[in-house]
């Protein structure tokens, strides 16, 4: 577990990463909707121009050509905003790719408040609730450069359809180069005995900054990475809390139908204890600085800080 | 050549029957646009395809998306008659654990090329599948079924420009135009005439037949699928609810289950050959 500078884009690193793959693998393809310089498809485009396929402004369109080509067996990449692919290709999504399985990836760039100065529309503040209530969809959720490239090739290496949500901006490194990743895993990227935090992208980092500054006022998080949005390590997120006591959630996302309330969901089943989450609480975002915005809407590492002391106080208080 | 559309024509007839007779055993389901449908579906699945119900998934069959896919009885009837399953098992639609669903789900029963009844969504990914028989250099044919109501969807444009951005000789979208939808006649519930001067605007090639003449439908589809500079639009001049009179020309039966009586009338009048 290495803290440097920020350094790559999870969509830089994906994308790099389908760059790759499509030199030894030629059976996949990519549709994009003239986002391609955004995405960073393009460059898949540039070399290989016979696998790949912008159709315009139509993302609604380019979803649905993309399940009638990955209804062929082909596998098939579909880049765009997180946005775009999760609401106004929604139907297509759910219809054509999760109910018939096809082997759509959906390589969605600018998740969450990371296309914060772009304003609402280009946040895809929603994204996480709408994929994982389809049947059939898997989403994964890289927290920085390793995981991005490792998402790539679970997402190859997986049948069926699965949503990566990848950020704009640089992320803080959290993974040395050959961590491996699964389908249903997390991490501990940080080991802790009073609080579980959990996370997945770019807060995962936010999450780790908290730890550090609640490790200075003698509370020890237990930061997990669940990169692995759906299916979600139940059993590693109940093992975490089994020994900590209490669970935080913070994501980069509406609270309503994110993580959280998954999360909320099986504590409130398998193990009762104190909780609480973090996100956009039931309001929409505005155009800003990306790191302003997420402390002001409350999932930066100082908010995970405060909510976590309380958390802290209301679990021993309860002991 | 005239005892084959003879003998096609008669296909369709026990088509249509089957569309009533799998949509009254429901009590469920679209009768008129698949009645309407018939002969088209019925030239296209035993003439003018390249396909093998044997072998229903050979690599270079053609593929047909019905894009409308409400009329979906007419598929299933097509698919049974030409061996693709069971005929017995038409009288299952729409019935729980059935394999023959209210709208039609690819790997269900063999022959289903798309998952459709978005309306809009079976034209695009027809044009999916056309890219990747290019993309491939295979030489079979994607073939779309579309409603003229249909055409609302601004999706279908979306789509039709990028077929012809790729040039998509592969690909045929069939216009059912019968003119009426839903809720009415097509051109009360959202003008969309000049359909042939649009798709022509979106460098489509266009072509009309009349679809209930079996000999023009086979011309009308040879000369289709020899156009290969580019994406065909084959505007097909139909009678919704045709061969059984009470059912066509209406709005009335688009989505009606016929009684008793109202089967035992349209059986007879199909019997009668009434065409």
């Amino acid at each position: 577990m290495s803290l440097t500078k920020a350094t790559f884009a999870t969509r830089r690193a994906f994308g790099e990463r389908v760059l790759e793959r499509g030199a030894d693998d030629a059976d996949f393809v990519l549709f994009e909707s003239d986002l391609g310089k955004s995405s960073l498809s393009n460059m898949f485009g540039d070399a290989y121009p016979a696998r790949y396929f912008n159709m315009g402004i139509a993302e609604l369109n380019t979803m649905a050509a993309a399940a009638g080509m990955a209804a062929g067996g082909r596998t098939v990449f579909v880049a765009g905003y997180s946005v775009f692919m999760t609401m106004r290709a929604l139907e297509a999504v759910r219809s054509f790719i999760c109910y018939p399985k096809l082997n759509v990836k959906l390589y969605a760039s600018h998740g969450g408040l990371t296309a914060a100065i772009d304003g609402v529309t280009h946040q895809g503040s929603e994204d996480i609730a709408f994929m994982t209530t389809l049947p059939n969809m898997k989403v994964l959720v890289p927290a920085d450069s390793v995981s991005a490239r490792a998402a790539c090739d679970l997402a190859l290496a997986t049948p069926g359809p699965i949503f990566v949500r990848l950020m704009r901006d640089p992320l803080y490194e959290c993974y040395e180069a050959g961590e491996t990743f699964e389908i249903g895993g997390s991490k501990i990227v940080r080991a802790g005995r009073d609080i579980t935090i959990a996370s997945y992208g770019d807060i995962v980092f936010q999450a780790l900054q908290a730890a550090d500054t609640l490790a200075a006022k003698g509370i020890e998080a237990e930061v997990l990475d669940l990169y692995s949005v759906k299916p979600v390590d139940a059993a590693g997120v109940l093992q975490s809390v089994r020994r900590t006591g209490s669970l935080l959630v913070a994501e980069n996302h509406q609270k309503r139908n994110g993580l959280g309330y998954d999360l909320a969901a099986l504590l409130l089943k398998e193990q009762p204890v104190p909780f609480d989450h973090l996100g956009l609480d039931d309001r929409f975002a505005e155009s800003g600085n990306y790191l302003a915005m997420i402390d002001k809407y409350g999932f930066s590492a100082a908010k995970i800080v405060s909510a976590a002391e309380q958390l802290v106080m209301k679990a021993w208080h309860r002991c | 050549m005239a005892s084959r559309t003879t003998e096609l024509d008669l296909i369709a007839q026990a088509v249509r029957f089957h569309i009533i007779d799998m949509v009254h055993e429901a009590q469920s389901g679209h009768v008129s646009p698949g009645l309407g449908a018939a002969d088209i579906v019925t030239a296209l699945y035993f003439e003018t395809m390249r396909i093998d119900p044997n072998d229903p998934d050979m690599a270079d069959r053609d593929r047909f998306v019905l894009s409308k896919g409400h009329s979906c009885p007419v598929l299933y009837a097509a698919l049974a008659l030409r061996g693709y399953f069971p005929v017995e098992e038409l009288k299952t639609l729409r019935r729980l654990g059935s394999r023959l669903q209210g709208h039609p789900v690819k790997g269900t029963v063999p022959g289903i090329e798309a998952t459709s009844g978005s309306l809009g969504m079976g034209a695009c990914q027809a044009v999916g599948m056309a890219l990747e028989g290019r993309m491939l250099g295979k030489d079979y044919d994607v073939w779309a079924l579309l409603g003229d109501g249909e055409l609302d969807e601004g999706v279908i444009w979306e789509t039709s420009a990028s077929a012809a951005k790729y040039k998509l000789g592969n690909l045929v979208f069939i216009v059912d135009r019968n003119g009426l939808q839903t809720d009415g006649p097509c051109e009360s519930v959202m003008p969309m005439e000049p359909i042939d001067k649009k798709f022509e605007a979106f460098n489509w090639k266009v072509m009309k037949m009349d679809g209930h003449d079996m000999l023009d439908i086979l011309t009308t589809l040879q000369a289709a699928r020899d156009y290969r500079s580019g994406p065909v639009c084959v505007i097909a001049k139909t009678i919704k609810g045709k061969g059984v009179h009470f059912m066509e020309n209406t709005t009335e039966w688009h989505a009606k289950a016929p009684n008793d009586e109202q089967y035992a009338r349209a059986v007879a009048e199909l019997r009668a050959g009434r065409t």
